[in-house]
């Protein structure tokens, strides 16, 4: 989930041969397997990793990762491993939604108002279509609410594939068959693409958490996940894009973090809210609140 | 339900939130509806007098037609879609709008929120579907 990195975006071109290469050097040393069929994911990882390391090309890349200078290896396996994301990741996070947080703010609504939701960065979708599904079968007023979800994230090619919603089944590997069956439809071997309904049930945009234009268009939300991607970004960056998601929320929202993240030491601005299943963050109902 | 050799009952799910719809959809579908959907009661009536349904499902609160003026077209029609079965489901509780429901023609009504297994026990009523 480290798609709405404020920094640069780097325009390494990498070609079949190249990613081909890299796959089988990645399964001799590491055992791990990708095909084709993850280029969009296998392409995000190595862009992140020839623009850590400083390489100026794809082949400078590559001898670095052979001659595993500054232990790359290990660190090109963690951007393997640790940024995939999954439907239902964290669900503690979606359960303190359904059985604490919308309560609260459903309480604040007449019956058919409208609750609005953020997933920032929403990567590939994976994040906000889980928010759905979740909703869907765990909030029993999930009818009786006018609910916007909106995923958004900084990269053009992420929220594409999340528009398209096609995912491999290690994406999927925390859903039920039951639910897989109801709202994915297969396209083909380990490819299922999520339910038309849902697709159209999310609004994504383009947004850099840092860019207070780009944030003043997200306004209103009753609760936002912004998870695992503060941490990218220096203290400066960190306070400014804190300040911008407290105007994009409404007085008394709430906000989730990564489970490694705290508001408390980037910014002063929200309270801690404490609830069963998760802390979260919540903007006072009064700016002096 | 959805026996073998039985028509599917096909129904119309009208409300303009897609979420809603979907989770209305899902539920019907598992029990053996066949379920199409409307975003409003303009698009509605185009459907329900171009396709046949058993029980058309409608919001009242809806832009550009709602659910209640949905209805007295409906029930104001010079064709059999007049005699269509209607199950309203509204987030208003007043005896007045449950009044006003069925001054407008609905045959039943309920208040939202509405469980999945009790949404499929009306529409199975509705539709001649229950055993």
């Amino acid at each position: 989930m480290d798609d709405a990195k404020g920094g640069a975006s780097y325009a390494v071109h990498i070609s079949p041969e190249d990613v081909q290469r890299f796959c089988e050097f990645l399964y001799r040393r590491t055992g791990l397997s990708f095909t084709e069929g993850k280029r969009y994911f296998i392409d995000r990882r190595l862009e992140d990793r020839i623009a850590a390391t400083g390489s100026s090309s794809f082949q400078a890349y590559f001898s670095l990762l052979r001659a595993d200078a500054d232990h790359e290896i290990e660190h090109l396996i963690n951007s393997f491993t640790v940024n995939e994301t999954y439907f239902y990741r964290e669900e503690h996070q979606l359960r303190c939604m359904t059985s604490s947080l919308l309560d609260v703010i459903a309480s604040h609504k007449e019956p058919g108002g409208t609750v609005r939701i953020w997933s920032v960065p929403c990567s590939t979708g994976e994040e906000p279509y889980s928010i759905a599904l979740w909703l869907m079968e765990n909030w029993p007023q999930v009818d009786s609410y006018n609910i916007e979800i909106v995923g958004s994230d900084i990269d053009t090619r992420a929220l594409k594939a999340a528009a398209e919603g096609i995912y491999g089944d290690r994406a999927l590997m925390r859903l039920s068959p039951d639910l897989i069956d109801r709202y994915f439809r297969f396209v083909a071997e380990g490819r299922h693409q999520i339910d038309d309904g849902l697709r159209n049930s999310i609004e994504f945009t383009r947004v850099n958490l840092i860019d207070s234009r780009d944030m003043a268009l997200h306004r209103d939300f009753d609760l936002i996940f912004c998870r695992n991607v503060l941490i990218y970004f220096d203290d400066a960056s960190r306070r400014q894009a804190a300040e911008n998601l407290y105007g994009c929320l409404r007085p008394g929202g709430y906000i989730c973090l990564g489970h490694s993240e705290s508001m408390s030491r980037i910014s002063p601005l929200f309270r801690v809210a404490r609830f069963p299943d998760a802390i979260v963050y919540q903007r006072p109902e009064t700016d002096h609140g | 339900m959805a026996d073998i050799g039985m028509p599917k009952a096909r129904v119309l799910v009208v409300d303009d939130s897609s979420l809603v719809r979907l989770y209305y959809r899902s539920a019907l579908e598992q029990a053996g509806f066949v379920v199409e959907q409307a975003i409003n009661g303009i698009e509605a009536m185009e459907r329900v007098l171009s396709e046949s349904f058993d029980l058309v499902i409608v919001d009242v609160n809806m832009p550009r037609m709602d659910g209640f003026t949905f209805l007295r077209s409906l029930r104001s029609s010079a064709t059999d879609v007049a005699m269509l079965p209607t199950l309203m489901i509204s987030t208003e509780a007043g005896l007045e709008d449950v009044a006003e429901a069925r001054r407008a023609g609905a045959n039943f009504y309920l208040v939202k929120p509405v469980a999945q297994t009790e949404l499929v026990r009306h529409v199975s009523v509705l539709t001649g579907a229950a055993m």
